[in-house]
């Protein structure tokens, strides 16, 4: 079975439950469990609030497009922006790095996207912005570091 | 995102309801460091029962609240987090510095 979804937001915060929700409720087609489910929820909060609140510094002119695929078992979701993209991601991705300190940031949003996803990969756009690329099997026992 | 509280025994009880993520992370923080200003505060315990979703964005918020807090010697508690924001709240270690405690 594949099927797809695409959706386009405004970078604004109040889209981002929204966002997720959907994701969310396309995955229901491939019968996830609950806890699987909330995984991919987060993972997509994660990946859209970075868009809007670094690729696009909440400029709410930016469009963050959200595309996911489900291939029988597995969702893969793409999350793209046309934002400033980030200059060093691996550094972007180690746990409690965060460029806004003095806005309360956790610094956690790849390590969360990391944990609750079976794959992630960050990438930058031509000419500009961020794609996060993340995808998790819904059939698959528990993963080992669980 | 709604919040209510009483105060017990100069223990603030804060019950946080509805989703936090960045849409109201700032003003759940302005509404918290409001509360927070109550004069014979001995503890804070923040309930999660009726959080039903939080992302990492809460994470942070939720550090700042506890370095507020700390400045005043006021020690944080958190009770009764579902599943899934438990399970992040785990993930970001904050339980050794904000423990849980049974609802």
């Amino acid at each position: 079975m594949d099927n797809f979804m695409s959706l386009k937001i405004k970078a604004v915060s109040e889209n981002e439950a929204f966002a997720r929700s959907a994701v969310a409720a396309f995955c229901v087609g491939a019968n996830p469990t609950v806890d699987k489910l909330d995984d991919v929820k987060t993972a997509v909060s994660e990946a859209v609030t970075n868009s809007i609140v670094h690729g696009y510094e909440n400029n709410p002119d930016g469009v963050v497009e959200i595309t996911a695929i489900l291939s029988g078992s597995t969702i893969h979701i793409e999350v793209t922006d046309t934002g400033v993209g980030i200059a060093d991601i691996e550094r972007a991705r180690a746990p409690f790095f965060t460029t806004k300190a003095d806005e309360e940031r956790s610094g956690m949003g790849f390590t969360v996207m990391e944990s609750y996803m079976d794959s992630l990969s960050v990438e930058p756009n031509e000419p500009r912005g961020l794609t996060v690329r993340m995808s998790k099997d819904f059939a698959a026992s528990k993963k080992a570091t669980e | 995102m709604k919040v209510s509280h009483k105060t017990v025994n100069n223990t603030l009880y804060v019950a946080l309801c509805g989703e936090i993520d960045e849409s109201c992370a700032a003003e759940v923080r302005a509404k918290l460091d409001a509360l927070f200003e109550e004069d014979g505060l001995i503890k804070v315990v923040m309930d999660f029962a009726a959080v039903t979703f939080m992302d990492s964005t809460g994470i942070g918020m939720l550090i700042g609240r506890y370095k507020t807090l700390k400045k005043k010697g006021i020690p944080l508690l958190i009770s009764s987090p579902k599943n899934a924001v438990d399970k992040l709240l785990l993930l970001s270690g904050i339980y050794e510095i904000v423990p849980k405690i049974n609802g």
